[in-house]
């Protein structure tokens, strides 16, 4: 077989971190390739280097044999290359119609409706081309996104991700479409995903990358097993190196019988979560980002109010208590998204740090000046935080600072429950490991600790107990100690036997 | 980080080279350090302009100086023109805090004049003293009022406020006209529709010479504006709000309810300094109740970083700014020069903050 594109060594880093390390990577014409890989193991930057994004400091590219330098999204849509992002990239007050033939080189000048009508049949697409984008559900922005690839004539589509956005039933449309693309139009794609069974399913050739590097290409989809690629992903993890012999006391937090369904679009998010963590207790929630997550933290901490199920802290119902009440209870929460919910942006970092305690220290109507400025300098030195000047935006702090003055924030009150949401993600190892022993301190002293993470080594190291949650449910449960790590990647990936 | 997506191509280079970049430490005194340049720049804008007409910068320069601050009653003179302007900047400053912007000051002043017209006729009371308060504070219910209907729109539906304050100016501007052509036309003001003229009862005093208790209000309003702002709860929470919304529920702060608190409260402000100005100078509600102060307050309320005290003392200078140039008419200088300072001071003072806050810095990686 031919290559159709193929990389050599290609290098890209973003000031110490290597997100691509000496890349390796082939494309054969009118094939579906599956790219693998955990979150931050380099897809998407691999991805932006094809596309002309992102430029790599080393490496080539070839196309059909020919050594191309692709220095910009244009030279990429010239070569006949595009992308579709992670977050849709659509002009959301612009027509399906100008959207489709909005960059320079669409080709469907002359015969649009034609060509639309016969796009829209391969998508299962029922909406006008004059139809405003913001009108359409995200499975149809979806679907515009992906035809403008084909409305840009492009013969490689690079997709990324994109089926974490639809239901299942969409999915298995998508799958049909592209195919269709495949087969009769040619198209080389790639399909970017977490889920093995759409690897199964839509994919002839199969790589896998962990930590910049490619440690798989060209396996033919057919003949590996789940296991295998289960075991290049995750590579090797860590198991646990601390003492998990600590007291465990009552119990402090239980969910029970949670239900979801997002506002807007009716769409089930989490379907009957049952659990309990005790005092001392670490409960680990294994999975990839998206899958209920956010919603079941938000569920606990109090911002989600409608849902169906109870929140007992403390033996006290809370489930229709707001934030605050539930704050009394001491129940801590660390947000997965720091900047822009755990912290504000433009905000000092003094007004940031008593963002938990505020209301507890005040004085009626008046905020005393002496008393933050002690409650800032006692975080500052009892959680070693580098932050020199309080009156400086909370964004000029590294992002391990920033983590460690939220996790001190939420933390010096001695909370009885904590939910630790993604906390050392995109952190240097330092900071990791600072994070992880601010964490078990607080288990030590008897706080019921939810760990939600993307990151085996870590609820490994950590967690007493580990759960896994895949598209809104809870497929697995385990103790830590009798956890065997790929059944918890297949049941991360969707794989239930 | 990635600025150079939203660029077009051909800066690609460019700005792949060089990177703008937020400094890490900004001078606390940078917004002052802006304002001084800026004034600096626009007097030399203004000075070039001088020169182009034959006229000496100097010598009209030094003129305005005597006439708005040359002595205690041109001094005066400044401070009270200064009153309307401090405190519609002043509001603007207190809504900007949950980082929404308020620009129906003007609108907002014609409605607190109103208000006290509205009340001044319907409700006669012989203590003069109670009688004033009470006008004042009409005045601000009257401010309120008038941008109460952006509050609610933007907390309920996300209506952009920038547009509705606005739009709200030129109503009340329209109901003004009305007003002062219909019901409230004083047979007495012949040519020049207006009101009749509140009773010299109800006239702010003055502390001494020519300068009008309004000032003083002034100073307590700053005082107020500068303690909410800064030192209070309800500050504070207007802060996260305005930083993020989602930080706020997440702190369990109901961001939307802060939002129309501040809006309501910074309308009030400048409703504020429509009754002031009424009952210390016009004396009767008409269109020249305001000349542009809910416009000017904006530029103030900018310059300032939206600072109470520096609201204060840059409200002070610009209403000066406004006597002298009034003034120097005679000289047969066009007034305007003054207009033209005041907004090439926000304008040199905006460019020099922005190379307070940001650095241009070469980037290492691709
Ligand atoms: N523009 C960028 N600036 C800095 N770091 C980046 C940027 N893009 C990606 N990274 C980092 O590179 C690594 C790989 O990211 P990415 O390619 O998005 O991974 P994936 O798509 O596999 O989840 C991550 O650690 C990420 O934080
Ligand atoms: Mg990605």
């Amino acid at each position: 077989m031919n290559k159709f594109l193929e990389t050599k060594n290609i290098t890209k880093t973003f000031g110490k971190l290597k997100a691509l390390d000496d890349v390796n990577f082939n494309l054969y014409r009118g094939k579906i390739h599956g790219l693998l890989g955990e979150n931050g193991a380099g897809k998407s930057s691999l991805m932006n280097v094809l596309s002309g994004i992102y430029q790599p400091e080393k490496g080539a590219i070839y196309l059909d044999g020919q050594r191309r330098k692709i220095s910009s999204p244009d030279i990429a849509s010239q070569l006949g290359i595009g992308m579709v992002h992670q977050e849709f990239r659509l002009v959301e007050s612009f027509s399906i119609k100008d959207n489709l033939t909005l960059s320079k080189s669409n080709i469907f000048k002359g015969d649009f409706l034609k060509s639309f009508k016969k796009y829209s049949e391969i998508f299962a697409l029922n909406a006008n081309e004059n139809e405003i984008i913001s009108n359409l559900s995200v499975g149809e922005k979806q679907k515009i996104e992906i035809m403008k690839l084909i409305f840009n004539d492009s013969n490689i589509m690079l997709l990324d991700e994109p089926t974490a956005v639809l239901t299942p039933q969409e999915t298995s449309q998508l799958k049909i479409s592209l195919i269709t693309l495949a087969e009769e139009d040619m198209k080389t794609i790639v399909l970017i995903t977490h889920k093995l069974k759409e690897i199964k399913e839509f994919t002839e050739i199969v790589s896998v990358m962990k930590n910049g590097k490619m440690v798989a290409k060209d396996l033919p989809t057919n003949d590996v097993t789940d296991n295998q690629l289960i075991e290049l992903m995750m590579g090797t993890v860590k198991k646990s190196t601390i003492n998990k012999n600590n007291e465990i006391g009552q119990t402090k937090l239980k969910v029970e019988n949670i239900n979801f369904f997002e506002s807007v679009s009716n769409i089930k998010k989490l379907e009957e979560i049952n659990f309990q963590i005790k005092a001392g207790e670490i409960l680990g929630l294994a999975g990839v980002s998206g899958n209920g997550q956010v919603e079941l933290a938000n569920i606990i901490s109090g911002i989600e109010k409608i849902f169906e199920g109870k929140i007992i802290i403390n033996n006290n119902d809370v489930s229709k208590k707001g934030v605050r009440s539930r704050k009394k209870l001491n129940l801590s929460y660390i947000p997965e998204n720091r900047l822009g919910v755990g912290l504000a942006p433009g905000v000092s970092v003094i007004d940031n740090s008593i963002v938990r305690d505020y209301f507890f220290t005040k004085l009626g109507p008046h905020l005393s000046k002496s008393r933050t400025s002690n409650y800032l300098q006692s975080l500052i030195k009892q959680f070693s935080i580098k932050a020199p000047n309080p009156k400086a935006e909370i964004s000029t702090l590294s992002g391990g600072n920033m983590q460690k003055l939220l996790m001190g924030r939420e933390l010096v009150g001695n909370p009885d429950v904590i939910i630790a949401s993604q906390p050392t993600r995109g952190l240097d190892v330092n900071a990791v490991n600072a994070i992880h022993n601010l964490l078990i301190d607080q288990r030590n002293k008897g706080s019921a600790i939810f760990l939600i993470s993307e990151d085996l080594d870590e609820l490994f190291k950590l967690s007493h107990r580990l759960l896994v949650i895949f598209e809104g449910k809870i497929v697995k449960s385990f103790n830590t100690a009798d956890a065997n790590i790929n059944d918890i990647g297949l049941a991360m990936a969707g794989v239930s036997e | 980080m990635q600025t150079s997506m939203i660029l077009d191509w051909p800066w690609q280079v460019l700005v792949n080279k060089y990177t703008l970049s937020k400094r890490q430490v900004v001078n606390e005194l940078s917004t002052f350090y802006s304002f001084l340049l800026g004034f600096l720049i626009a007097l030399i804008i203004g000075s070039v302009i001088l020169i182009i007409q034959d006229k000496s910068p100097g010598d009209t320069f030094s003129l305005m100086f005597k006439l708005s601050i040359g002595s205690v009653n041109s001094l005066s003179s400044s401070l009270n023109k200064a009153t309307p302007l401090i405190l519609a900047g002043l509001g603007i400053a207190i809504i900007n805090t949950v980082k929404l912007w308020n620009i129906g000051a003007e609108g907002q002043i014609f409605m607190g004049a109103i208000a006290v017209n509205l009340i001044y006729i319907n409700l006669q009371l012989s203590n003069s003293t109670s009688f004033i308060l009470i006008l004042l504070f009409s005045s601000f219910l009257g401010g309120a009022f008038c941008i109460l209907i952006p509050a609610v729109t933007k907390v309920l539906f996300g209506v952009n406020e920038i547009i509705t304050t606005l739009l709200t100016n030129y109503i009340v501007l329209g109901l003004t006209i009305y007003l002062v052509n219909g019901p409230w036309k004083d047979p007495d003001s012949l040519n020049f529709p207006a009101a009749a003229y509140v009773g010299k009862e109800v006239y702010l005093p003055n502390i001494f010479g020519k300068l009008s208790y309004g000032f003083l209000i002034c100073i307590l309003f700053t005082a107020f504006a500068h303690y909410l702002k800064n030192n209070s709860v309800f500050g504070y929470e207007m802060r996260i709000a305005g930083g993020s919304e989602m930080t706020a529920i997440y702190a369990g702060i109901n961001a939307k309810q802060k939002a129309f608190f501040a809006m309501l409260i910074g309308g009030g402000f400048a409703g504020l300094a429509g009754g002031v100005e009424l009952l210390s100078q016009t004396h009767r509600v008409s269109t020249g109740i305001s000349q542009g102060f809910g416009y000017t307050a904006i530029i103030v309320a900018a310059i300032t970083g939206m600072r109470p005290i520096g609201i204060f003392l840059v409200g002070s200078l610009f209403g000066a700014l406004s006597i002298g140039g009034s003034v120097i008419q005679t000289i047969g200088v066009s007034t305007y020069i003054a207009d033209i300072i005041q907004a090439s001071t926000l304008f040199g003072a905006l460019i020099i903050q922005f190379f307070f806050n940001y650095q241009l810095k070469r980037v290492d990686d691709g």
